[in-house]
């Protein structure tokens, strides 16, 4: 494609796409259903950059409960206290388990904290116009996409053993209310993640070109 | 863009990237051939061989494998003579029992429904389409596959298996049960379905299928 072709985007010529079945369809469709899928028609996602912010916000909140309150409790012989996320990757560390200490410090901490730092950059380059290095947004939305579900691996880790560590005095687990505000957060970033509409970024982008050649 | 230039484009002959909104002229893409967005680099169209009959196969593969990674035990722990085991419905009923509904309500969906109702779906859309038989509310199963996609979690939850039996490992003998083989096959059979699923192939067959009734 020529350097001219790469500007051309579809809204500029008339032509929107389905959401959902990706059928092309001239502009003044816009608002009506599509009639290969039956989704609804739009130019851009519907209020993308409001949605995305509340829901991002709303998931920011509820990782300080999630951080706080205790996950789960290990009673062993009647001994044990609630832990956090925090307390029980601290806990494999001292056993010596550095490696899967690490796999629950990136799913639990880490990606948590970059998926809602990559978002918000994605959002102010919409808001303010950050447009430079568009291929290394667009590559920050896939991964941000793509490794927000894997943060659920400590609500099922605390399932599985509530399940199986049922062992009457000996030892027994239960889940704690930090996990209710975790897994919620969790939802709540990737449904910020869904909501949020990339070519808002391009459409920034061209216009920039256009004012700065 | 002139006015003349939006009215002359025909909507059926072009291609558009759905993350950047680029404006490409629609061409075939042979078979095992992948087309990218040259501007977003974006995967368009992932065109696979005998699209149909590999999602049709893997779906019942799937279906069969999901009764057995759901009945067995995927866990047991031996401590002093004691057994217990958990398959996943299991961790989710220990969810509940800890008062935890919401954890309990996504291990359900995300583990136990969204997975089945995914394998279903395909099952459904490909046993159709292969043979060109119209049935009623293709379109609408392939938009509910498409949306349920990213919400199934078991490839996490077997991450979560994982870092139980780790875990475990000082505190009691754990052994791994059928439940957690066939998972583990059940997990394959999933991921495969998402690689060899030609979307662009399967919403033109359901358009062809749909204007026929």
């Amino acid at each position: 494609m020529t350097p001219e072709g790469l500007r051309n985007s579809a809204i500029n010529h008339g032509i929107i796409i389905c959401h959902d079945c990706r059928k092309a369809f001239p502009i003044s469709m816009d608002h009506q259903s599509c009639p290969r899928c039956g989704a609804k028609l739009h130019k851009r996602k519907k209020h993308s950059v409001a949605h995305t912010w509340a829901l991002l916000i709303a998931s920011t909140i509820m990782l300080v409960p999630a951080n706080f309150l205790p996950i789960m409790t290990l009673k062993s012989l009647g001994q044990g206290d609630p832990s956090t996320i925090m307390g029980g990757v601290l806990q494999l560390m001292d056993h010596g388990m550095m490696g899967i200490a690490l796999v629950v410090l990136t799913a639990s901490v880490i990606i948590p904290v970059m998926k809602i730092f990559g978002l918000i950059i994605l959002l102010l380059a919409v808001q303010l116009g950050w447009t430079t290095n568009m291929r290394q947004k667009m590559w920050m939305y896939r991964f941000v996409e793509w490794i927000g579900r894997w943060s659920m691996l400590d609500i099922f880790v605390v399932a599985i053993l509530a399940a199986i560590v049922q062992l009457g005095s000996l030892a027994s687990v239960t889940g704690n209310s930090g996990a209710t505000a975790f897994g919620v957060s969790v939802i709540l970033t990737m449904l910020a993640a869904h909501s949020f509409d990339t070519r808002l970024i391009w459409d920034k982008h061209l216009e920039q070109l256009e004012v700065f050649p | 863009m002139s006015k003349t230039e939006m009215s002359t484009i025909d909507p059926n002959t072009v291609l558009v990237c759905p993350a950047c909104d680029l404006l490409m002229e629609s061409r075939a893409v042979p078979d095992r051939h992948e087309a990218e967005c040259p501007r977003c680099q974006t995967v368009l169209i992932s065109s696979r061989h005998h699209t149909f009959e590999w999602t049709l196969a893997l779906a019942i593969a799937g279906l069969i494998l999901f009764f057995p990674a759901n009945v067995f035990p995927i866990l047991s722990l031996k401590a002093l003579g004691l057994v217990q085991s958990e398959t996943i419905y299991e961790s989710v009923f220990a969810m509940y029992n800890n008062e935890l509904y919401v954890v309990a309500g996504l291990v359900l969906f995300s583990a136990i429904i969204i997975p089945f109702i995914k394998l279903m779906l395909m099952a459904y859309l490909s046993t159709c389409l292969l043979l060109h038989y119209p049935a009623p509310f293709l379109a609408w199963a392939m938009r509910g596959y498409q949306q349920l996609d990213s919400w199934g979690m078991l490839e996490i939850y077997m991450l979560g298996v994982l870092v139980s039996i780790i875990k475990l490992v000082d505190v009691a003998a754990v052994t791994p049960g059928i439940g957690l083989y066939s998972l583990a096959a059940l997990i394959i059979v999933t991921l495969l379905t998402s690689t060899q699923l030609d979307s662009y192939r399967f919403w033109r067959r359901i358009e062809q299928l749909e204007r026929r009734t």
